[in-house]
């Protein structure tokens, strides 16, 4: 008698489980039909910069297509200084796309397939304001270069705050979080709900962690691309501020506004008398609310949509007095600049960009940036290092990237046997001699160690 | 317990050799192990701590270490080897440990200047009485040959309380560049490096050393992981006359220019258009420094100190004209002859004492909110790149779970301003914790910089009321 009533409940829990199995497997299958057929596995050969030498490789991401012309959308780390785009359809079709613009600030990348077919399967675009954590997504793409692959899982989080590392920064959006497996290659797919909208674009996970990955929500993604496929780049009001949430100084729920925690030299802010520690309470009108983090992405949004060149009321809070102080807002830079291989001399450089220009303690932009050197080249050889900022040649200012490039032109052309670098290197300065006679050596493992090659300090 | 160290090197001395249980084999163990003996009981245990800074970003670390030490002077001198003190480490707390159980000894310790032309380094035993120990007597002169048996004297791991056990090996290699080096043909465990080396005929030759100093070719060595034996001849002149011990004044202070410098190559006088016979250029100037009061330029070239002239053409050689310098005398005037756009230009310069290095500066233990602070000294704002406008105090460190830990604080972060007080000074940094722990707010909002950038802290004190410190009735 025990035992059949323990085979009921078996049954039960067998039958209510596959009926409820076998809904969610329906709007899974549902689902993934509705996007798959724009999905795109993508496979660009960009162009990278290590070890001081420019060298293309092939990346392999995932993207997905949204309009029928072919505008395809995937991340900016994917496609982003990318030479040629292979693109591989649902159906295996190869079609080759160009890099129509990208915006590292929010890592969305637009690609248009290279193709006269205007009947190309577009994704239907949702929403990602209405996503609640808990909730089915399927996340599709590439994970590993495995084409077409499709993983299940939840929201975990709708509002992830992620702060900046290095290149990888996100300062105006939150982030989905998501247990939908999303692997290496999986990133510029889609995050898809189960009515088969694209509610993300996939893009980071966590390493070590078990499927803790996240996307870029696509109400933010789809303003991006609107901007991209109108203009080629994405424009931004600058200010110059650093901010913080309200919580940095008070946890007074009724103070509102957001914390000033830096101010960056030359910059509007700074002209207009802004300063470390003042509560920014609105802009033009528009609250500046920020008490947690997570409220931080949303006011710097609201920072970087105003007009360009334009003045700005921004309202604070100093001591104990309300200020209201106009500032014009300039276009901000782009995170990183162009680079460029000055192989004669066996190293890359870039241009500087104002974080560096921070960083460095720089008093202008003058300059360039060593991102790289190879080893047993001249550069290497006369001791230039990564990190360094080269501020003269031959005793003459250096203004910027293209400058230099003519520069090294001439100098390559005149075979001249000695060029003199007057160099930055942290706080100090250092003068470089490069010997253009000098054949590149092949590495030796042990020659370099030898030298000193330090600053004295007497 | 020495004794029990003898007992225990004899047995494996014998066991190596003579089958056990026969008398007269166990007189000939005694017999062997007497020079493992003598030669052990001058082993002992350095402990210390250090301080390792990360270049990068000044932060600071600290590691606890055990390393053999060997007593090479029955007045209390201990050799070890040079790992005790590498650029970016500075080992503080040294404690000597001599002997085992009862006859167990712990002394402090001194770290010696670092020879700079052989990699160890020695420590003194500070000891009010006179100190007579036993210790090691090297033999000087002796040159081995290759397979040439040879046993390294070592200690064990702490489980097994340091004692000390003895190895076989062999010369494996010997290279006669730089200089004559012999490498052992296998390797031994960390405890080993340092211990001493025994030839044949049990004569002490030498120690167990790893990468050569930096003067002799740096870590060349290590990379491949071959032990070498730093022969006896190599240190024997710092046994006689310990290392820094030699100077008169103990506290002679160093004096200092302010200048970072490069060697003149034929090269850099070739482009300059300067006569081949080196010199140093002064590539960056420290500000406030001597030589930018006395109005040294950067490309200056330094061609004469005083009556001495200053030819460095390689880096090696610069540190001739930082000896110059530092030798000098603190307020002392100097000549320097400088080549100026090519042209001879002489300036006088009154050298000061060098400032105080990070590693001197003052340090404030907050035990309230979790901090330590240190003030920010003249190499530290190099190293961070900090310009002179940047007032305030270094956190050192941040005690864990401490109201300071709670609200983010982390190693590096310049603290300048405490809870509406300004804090350039250490005394300042000082004054307003007390100020902020008498007014006792529920906040207290910390305004520093973090790399190249300002921003807030929040701390939240979770302040006792007056009587929760008395113990309960």
């Amino acid at each position: 008698m025990k035992r059949s009533i323990w085979l009921l409940g078996l049954c039960a829990v067998c039958l209510t489980g596959c009926v409820t199995f076998g809904g969610t497997q329906r709007a899974v299958i549902r689902a993934k039909n509705r996007v798959a057929p724009g999905l795109v596995h993508i496979r660009p050969v960009k162009e990278v910069f290590s070890g001081g030498k420019r060298e293309e490789v092939l990346v392999v991401g995932s993207g997905f297509i949204i309009s029928h012309d072919g505008y395809v959308v995937t991340n900016e780390h994917v496609a982003g200084e990318a030479r040629i785009v292979r693109c591989v359809l649902y159906n295996k079709e190869e079609v080759e796309a160009e890099v129509v613009g990208t915006d590292r600030f929010t890592d969305v990348a637009v690609l248009k397939l290279v193709t006269d077919r205007t009947n190309l399967p577009a994704v239907k675009l949702g929403t990602s304001k209405d996503l609640e954590a808990g909730q089915t997504v399927l996340a599709l793409g590439s994970p590993h270069g495995l084409a077409r692959s499709v993983s299940l899982g939840i929201v975990s989080v709708t509002d992830r705050y992620l702060g900046s590392h290095g290149d990888m920064v996100s300062p105006y959006n939150n982030w989905i979080q998501t247990d939908a497996a999303i692997n290496q290659g999986n990133s510029g797919g889609p995050l898809v709900n189960l009515k088969g909208e694209v509610v993300g674009v996939n893009a980071r996970r966590l390493g070590g962690a078990d499927n803790v990955g996240f996307a870029i929500p696509i109400d933010i993604a789809r303003e991006v691309v609107e901007q991209i496929i109108e203009h080629g780049r994405v424009q931004r009001s600058w200010l110059g501020l650093t901010l913080q949430e309200m919580t940095r100084k008070t946890d007074d729920p009724t103070r509102h506004g957001v914390v000033i925690g830096d101010v960056d030299p030359l910059s509007p802010a700074q002209d207009a008398g802004l300063k470390p520690g003042d509560v920014m309470l609105s802009v033009n009108g528009i609250p500046t609310d920020a008490r947690f983090v997570e409220d931080l992405p949303a006011v710097e949004k609201s920072i970087a949509d105003l007009p360009i060149g334009e003045p700005a009321t921004v309202r604070i809070a100093r001591a104990d007095e309300e200020l209201d102080i106009e500032v014009i807002t300039r276009e901000k830079s782009d995170l990183k600049g162009d680079e460029i291989e000055f192989a004669e001399w066996g190293f890359t450089a870039s241009e500087l960009t104002p974080a560096v220009v921070r960083t460095a303690q720089l008093p202008s932009k003058m300059g360039v940036l060593v991102s790289g050197t190879q080893v047993g080249g001249p550069a290497a050889n006369a001791q230039l290092d990564t990190g360094d900022i080269i501020l003269k040649i031959d005793n003459l200012d250096v203004a910027d990237l293209a400058a230099f490039k003519r520069m090294y032109d001439e100098r390559v052309e005149s075979k001249q046997r000695l060029v003199l670098l007057d160099v930055k290197r942290g706080a100090l300065a250092r003068f470089i001699l490069l010997k253009q006679d000098g054949e590149i050596q092949q590495a030796d493992v042990t020659g370099d160690t030898l030298e000193d090659g330090g600053d004295h300090e007497e | 317990m020495r004794n029990s160290g003898a007992i225990l090197l004899a047995w494996m001395v014998a066991a190596a050799a003579i089958a056990p249980g026969s008398p007269a084999a166990a007189q000939d163990a005694d017999a062997r192990s007497a020079p493992y003996d003598a030669v052990s009981s001058a082993v002992c245990l350095l402990s210390y701590s250090s301080e390792i800074t990360n270049p990068a970003n000044g932060s600071v670390s600290k590691r606890e270490t055990r390393a053999l030490g060997l007593v090479v002077a029955p007045d209390g001198l201990v050799m070890t080897h040079g790992h005790m003190k590498l650029e970016d480490s500075e080992p503080f707390n040294i404690r000597v440990t001599v002997g085992w159980d009862e006859d167990e000894q712990e002394y402090d310790g001194v770290l010696l200047s670092k020879p700079d032309d052989v990699n160890v380094c020695f420590v003194r035993i500070k000891h009010e009485e006179p100190l007579d120990l036993p210790c090691i007597a090297f033999a000087r002169g002796v040159e081995l040959a290759l397979g040439e048996p040879v046993v390294v004297i070592g200690v064990m791991g702490q489980s097994l309380d340091y004692r000390p056990i003895l190895f076989q090996r062999a010369v494996g290699a010997i290279l006669e560049s730089p200089r004559t080096t012999y490498c052992i043909d296998d390797r031994v465990p960390f405890g080993a490096v340092g211990g001493p080396v025994l030839d044949g005929q049990r004569r002490v030759v030498g120690v167990v050393g790893f990468d050569l100093s930096p003067k002799e070719g740096g870590d060349l060595y290590i990379h491949h992981g071959h032990p070498l034996i730093f022969q006896a001849d190599l240190f024997a002149k710092y046994i006689d006359t310990p290392p820094g011990e030699e100077e008169t004044p103990e506290d002679r202070e160093d004096a200092w220019l302010g200048v970072f410098t490069q060697p003149l190559t034929d090269d850099f006088a070739e482009y300059w258009n300067l006569p081949k016979r080196g010199g140093v250029i002064v590539s960056a100037l420290v500000p406030d420094s001597p030589a930018e009061a006395a109005g040294l330029q950067r490309g200056d070239i330094i061609v004469g100190f005083n009556d001495t002239p200053v030819r460095a053409k390689q880096d090696r050689e610069v540190l001739g004209f930082t000896k110059m310098v530092r030798d000098a005398g603190v307020g002392t005037e100097a000549v320097l002859k400088l080549l100026r756009n090519g042209e001879p230009v002489e300036l006088r310069i009154t050298l000061e004492g060098r400032p105080k290095s990070a590693r001197d500066a003052g340090e404030y233990e907050d035990t309230m909110f979790g901090l330590t602070v240190r003030e920010i000294t003249t190499d530290l704002r190099i190293m961070l790149n900090l310009s002179a406008d940047v007032q305030g105090v270094i956190v050192r460190r941040v005690k864990s779970g401490s109201w300071a830990d709670l609200a983010g604080f982390r190693t590096g972060v310049i603290i300048l301003n405490f809870g509406g007080h300004p804090t350039t000074t250490l005394d300042e940094f000082r004054q307003a914790v007390e100020q902020v722990a008498d007014e006792r707010p529920s906040e207290v909002t910390v305004f520093c910089r973090i790399g190249a950038r300002t921003g807030f802290f929040r701390i939240q004190p979770r302040w006792q009321d007056a009587g929760e410190d008395e113990p309960a009735p």
